[in-house]
């Protein structure tokens, strides 16, 4: 959008304030939450209406709730898949928790950090592998970029997933170095083969061995490397340090959390990007970077109002949090397998493509059928969800038209539903809409 | 076509102004063709077959006068009276009476000697290589590189679908597309027609439009789906999941939705029903007349339905076996196979030399056709599709399609 060239940083990455031109309105807190959780039911959407962006906002970034405890609860869960070598169980779970998490942000940002460190259970084949994965995920998805990048250098699953559990002085892995600079920090292009390659000598002597990470030091290279104009006997810690000064590194991956909450549709300007990019850099804190962008101006914006397109896991969890209910995850998990969003089965090492890649014809023909399925009283879903039920609990106090307190909650627009129509039909066609395939 | 039975209304963040939006006949729907031609030149189809476990090749294709097939075969040596005679040398196994017909009609070709440099006898490996198109390690298969270069083209439609209840194989692992499973016809079928209202404007939102078109069209390709699969083919179609997997995918070449590449297979999953290590006569049997019968009836549907020759069949599988049986009346993983071409527009017979049994590698036949060859044939020849963009490389085409 052109508009984004042009636009000024510093009104940008100003919180946004509502006033007379930019009022908070039910469109404002619906977009809010589609970016910063999977969705929204009513009353939340009538409770951030009362309370104002701020407030709003600060209850998505510190829950009120027993963040902590709720999380416990659920690791056990995710325990009790035990070592299968399927990751369905977990799937499942997954989906689960992001329904009824205190704080959806948090698993918004795991989701996110699962396609950015791509780790595939096709590869792994070990749920007790990609349950630890994850949990390291979760433990920084909104922490420290850097501890994260450190931990997942030694999460056995990312190793086994890069066929890299034997990182021998005679043989150091050049595909795990590659992977780590061009996808995890700096990006494509910006280092050259040789970097590569010294990189990948401080990372001899990591091994997984019967299920764990192993440090054997005299598979270590501990001769001096020379990276990026630094020379010295690097460690892999050393190394990510270095990769960490490199601007590149903060640029990527700011930008890769603009196209996840802020828009997808077009890359940003430098200069918009520049003092995210700055502060960033100071110490990878994520958690201050999404509060920078879930606060902005720009993110409340128009040019960042449905520019981008819902994952799988967003359409349909988008449904299931508008409507109260909850439905069979693992059934959940299979169909969001065939849209293309297979959890725990990132396609390749660069994770999913997102954008325009999640709909062909074939994909949207089964978004509806799974929209169908999850609305339908019978079925695999069993009626899981009830629409009137929702109807009844708001509709007389929202005082609005059956079809149009649908296309409130769902859409926050205004609609003419054809004479006549049911309620069912009216709420099969606002979820199957091209505004609902849109986050 | 009504399309509209609501309208939405424009919205912005700041209001939602109230506005009439009459229904508006969608001329840019009727515009939007379906069928559009995912990156190929052509409207033709390719089917493959995929043999999994490693076909035994030699009682496939049996080299019935070479006293070293009989020698190294003292119990899987097939009677020769029993075998469909293609040549004075070579004969089909007698549970492929349908392929021998398809062979005398000039709809079937046998590729003989293809295999895969540095071919591996590990199931898993070996098809890696396959599904690859490479035996260097690669992140996709070659169909899912076909279909992402579909996408990069900025096509919305389905260029390969997977036909098939088997685990998703690996050749459809795709950087950016995302392939669909369409066992049934149901499954690219609406159970409910959506309705996406009034065209919305590209330069508005992108995003809205892109995903308004191509939901325009999805709802175009389940009503043809939808049709086609109401239709009862006249030719019957044996009961075998194959065939009836076949049967699908010849309804879905008669619904004309745009899908050029179609996967499905024989064996089913683990290490597949083609690998006999012992009393491999029942098995392969029984297998090979799943094969022969299903791609029979089905080459017979597509002739009645007048759409052969738009379709190529092509078999594959990740070895042949070992030339020797082992003592348990069964075989080792080979190497070199035959490829079974099935289709309307085949030059027919038999395609490059027998592999000798003699010169062998670890007790298998040596190839000497590299399969990338016949992917590259069926890319190059007969989608119209670049093969160097799919495959990496530019491989020879082999000769053997009448186009």
């Amino acid at each position: 959008m052109d508009t984004q060239q042009t636009l000024d940083p510093n009104w940008a990455w100003a919180p946004y304030r509502p006033s007379t031109e930019h009022p908070w309105t039910l469109a404002r807190a619906g977009h809010l939450y589609r970016r910063a959780a999977f969705g929204a039911n009513w009353t939340q959407l009538q409770q951030a209406l009362v309370h104002g962006p701020r407030k709003t906002i600060d209850g998505l970034l510190t829950p009120p709730a027993d963040l902590a405890a709720f999380n416990r609860t659920y690791d056990d869960y995710d325990r009790s898949v035990g070592s299968s070598e399927s990751a369905d169980e977990l799937r499942a779970w997954w989906l689960r928790r992001m329904l009824l998490t205190p704080c959806p942000l948090l698993e918004k940002m795991t989701l996110f950090w699962h396609s950015h460190f791509a780790v595939s259970n096709g590869v792994v084949k070990s749920a007790a592998f990609m349950r630890q994965y994850l949990q390291l995920i979760r433990s920084q998805a909104l922490g420290s970029f850097h501890t994260l990048v450190q931990d997942m250098v030694h999460d056995p699953a990312l190793l086994i997933g890069m066929d890299a559990i034997e990182n021998r002085k005679s043989r150091p892995n050049e595909s795990l170095a590659r992977t780590l600079i061009e996808d995890f920090t700096l990006g494509t292009g910006a280092a050259t083969d040789q970097d590569i390659r010294q990189a990948a000598r401080a990372f001899t002597g990591n091994f997984v061995r019967r299920g764990r990470f192993l440090f054997i030091e005299r598979e270590h290279d501990d001769g001096d490397k020379q990276l990026f104009g630094q020379t010295g006997p690097f460690t892999d810690k050393d190394v990510i340090s270095i990769l960490l000064e490199q601007p590149a590194t903060a640029e990527h991956i700011v930008h890769k959390v603009y196209a996840w909450l802020l828009n997808e549709a077009s890359p940003p300007s430098d200069s918009l990007m520049a003092p995210l990019t700055r502060s960033f850099a100071r110490d990878y804190n994520m958690s201050r970077l999404v509060e920078t962008m879930l606060r902005s101006n720009l993110f409340f914006s128009e040019a960042c109002y449905r520019q981008r397109i819902k994952c799988p896991v967003e359409y349909a969890l988008g449904m299931v949090q508008g409507l109260e209910g909850m439905v069979s995850t693992t059934q959940l998990a299979t169909d969001l397998a065939a849209l293309g969003q297979n959890l725990f089965h990132p396609p390749t090492l660069r994770g999913w493509p997102g954008k325009e890649a999640w709909i062909n014809q074939a994909t949207l023909i089964q978004r509806a059928n799974l929209a169908h399925a999850l609305l339908q009283g019978s079925g695999p879903y069993q009626g899981k969800l009830d629409a009137r039920a929702i109807l009844e609990k708001y509709a007389h106090t929202a005082n609005q038209p059956d079809a149009q307190f649908f296309a409130d909650l769902f859409l926050q627009q205004a609609m003419t539903p054809a004479s006549g129509e049911s309620i069912e039909q009216s709420l099969y066609d606002i979820v199957t809409s091209p505004e609902f395939n849109l986050a | 076509m009504t399309m509209t039975r609501r309208s939405f209304l424009k919205t912005t963040l700041e209001t939602s102004a109230m506005m009439s939006c009459m229904p508006m006949v969608p001329d840019w729907l009727v515009r939007s063709s379906l069928a559009q031609d995912p990156s190929g030149n052509n409207d033709r189809v390719l089917v493959l077959v995929q043999l999994t476990g490693g076909n035994d090749g030699l009682n496939t294709v049996v080299p019935y006068e070479d006293p070293v097939y009989a020698n190294s075969r003292p119990t899987l040596r097939l009677p020769v009276s029993d075998l469909h005679k293609i040549s004075d040398q070579l004969a089909f196994h007698p549970r492929m009476a349908a392929f021998s017909r398809l062979y005398k009609d000039g709809h079937l070709s046998i590729l003989q000697g293809v295999g895969c440099p540095d071919s591996s006898e590990d199931h898993a490996v070996a098809l890696r290589h396959w599904h690859q198109a490479d035996t260097e390690d690669r992140q996709t298969g070659w169909l899912g590189r076909l279909a992402d270069h579909a996408r990069l083209n900025h096509q919305t439609g389905v260029p390969v679908a997977l036909v098939s209840a088997i685990k998703r194989p690996f050749i459809l692992t795709a950087q950016q597309a995302i392939i669909p499973r369409i066992d049934t016809p149901d499954k690219m079928t609406l159970v409910r027609p959506t309705d996406t209202g009034p065209k919305r404007d590209a330069q508005t939102n992108g995003f809205l439009s892109l995903v308004q078109e191509t939901s325009a069209q999805s709802r175009i390709m389940s009503d043809r789906i939808h049709q086609a699969a109401q239709i009862q083919a006249g030719d019957a179609y044996p009961s075998f999941a194959l065939a009836q997997n076949l049967q699908t995918i010849a309804k879905l070449i008669r619904a004309d939705v745009g899908v050029r590449v179609f996967f499905t297979e024989l064996g089913g999953d683990g290490f597949g029903g083609f690998d006999n290590h012992a009393n491999q006569i029942g098995n392969h049997c029984a297998l090979l007349h799943q094969l022969s019968e299903s791609v029979g009836a089905f080459v017979a549907d597509l002739k009645t339905q007048g759409l052969l020759d738009r379709v190529l069949v092509m078999t594959f599988s990740e070895f042949g076996r070992t030339v020797n049986e082992n003592g348990r009346r069964g075989t080792g993983h080979g190497a070199a196979a035959p490829v079974f071409l099935a289709g309307g527009k085949l030059k027919g017979g038999l395609i490059g030399q027998h592999p000798s049994l003699t010169d062998l590698q670890k007790n298998s036949l040596k190839h000497h056709t590299d399969f990338r060859q016949v992917y590259a044939t069926a890319l190059d020849t007969w989608l119209g599709i670049d093969s160097q963009a799919v495959l990496g490389q530019q491989f020879d085409t082999v000769d053997c399609l009448n186009v």
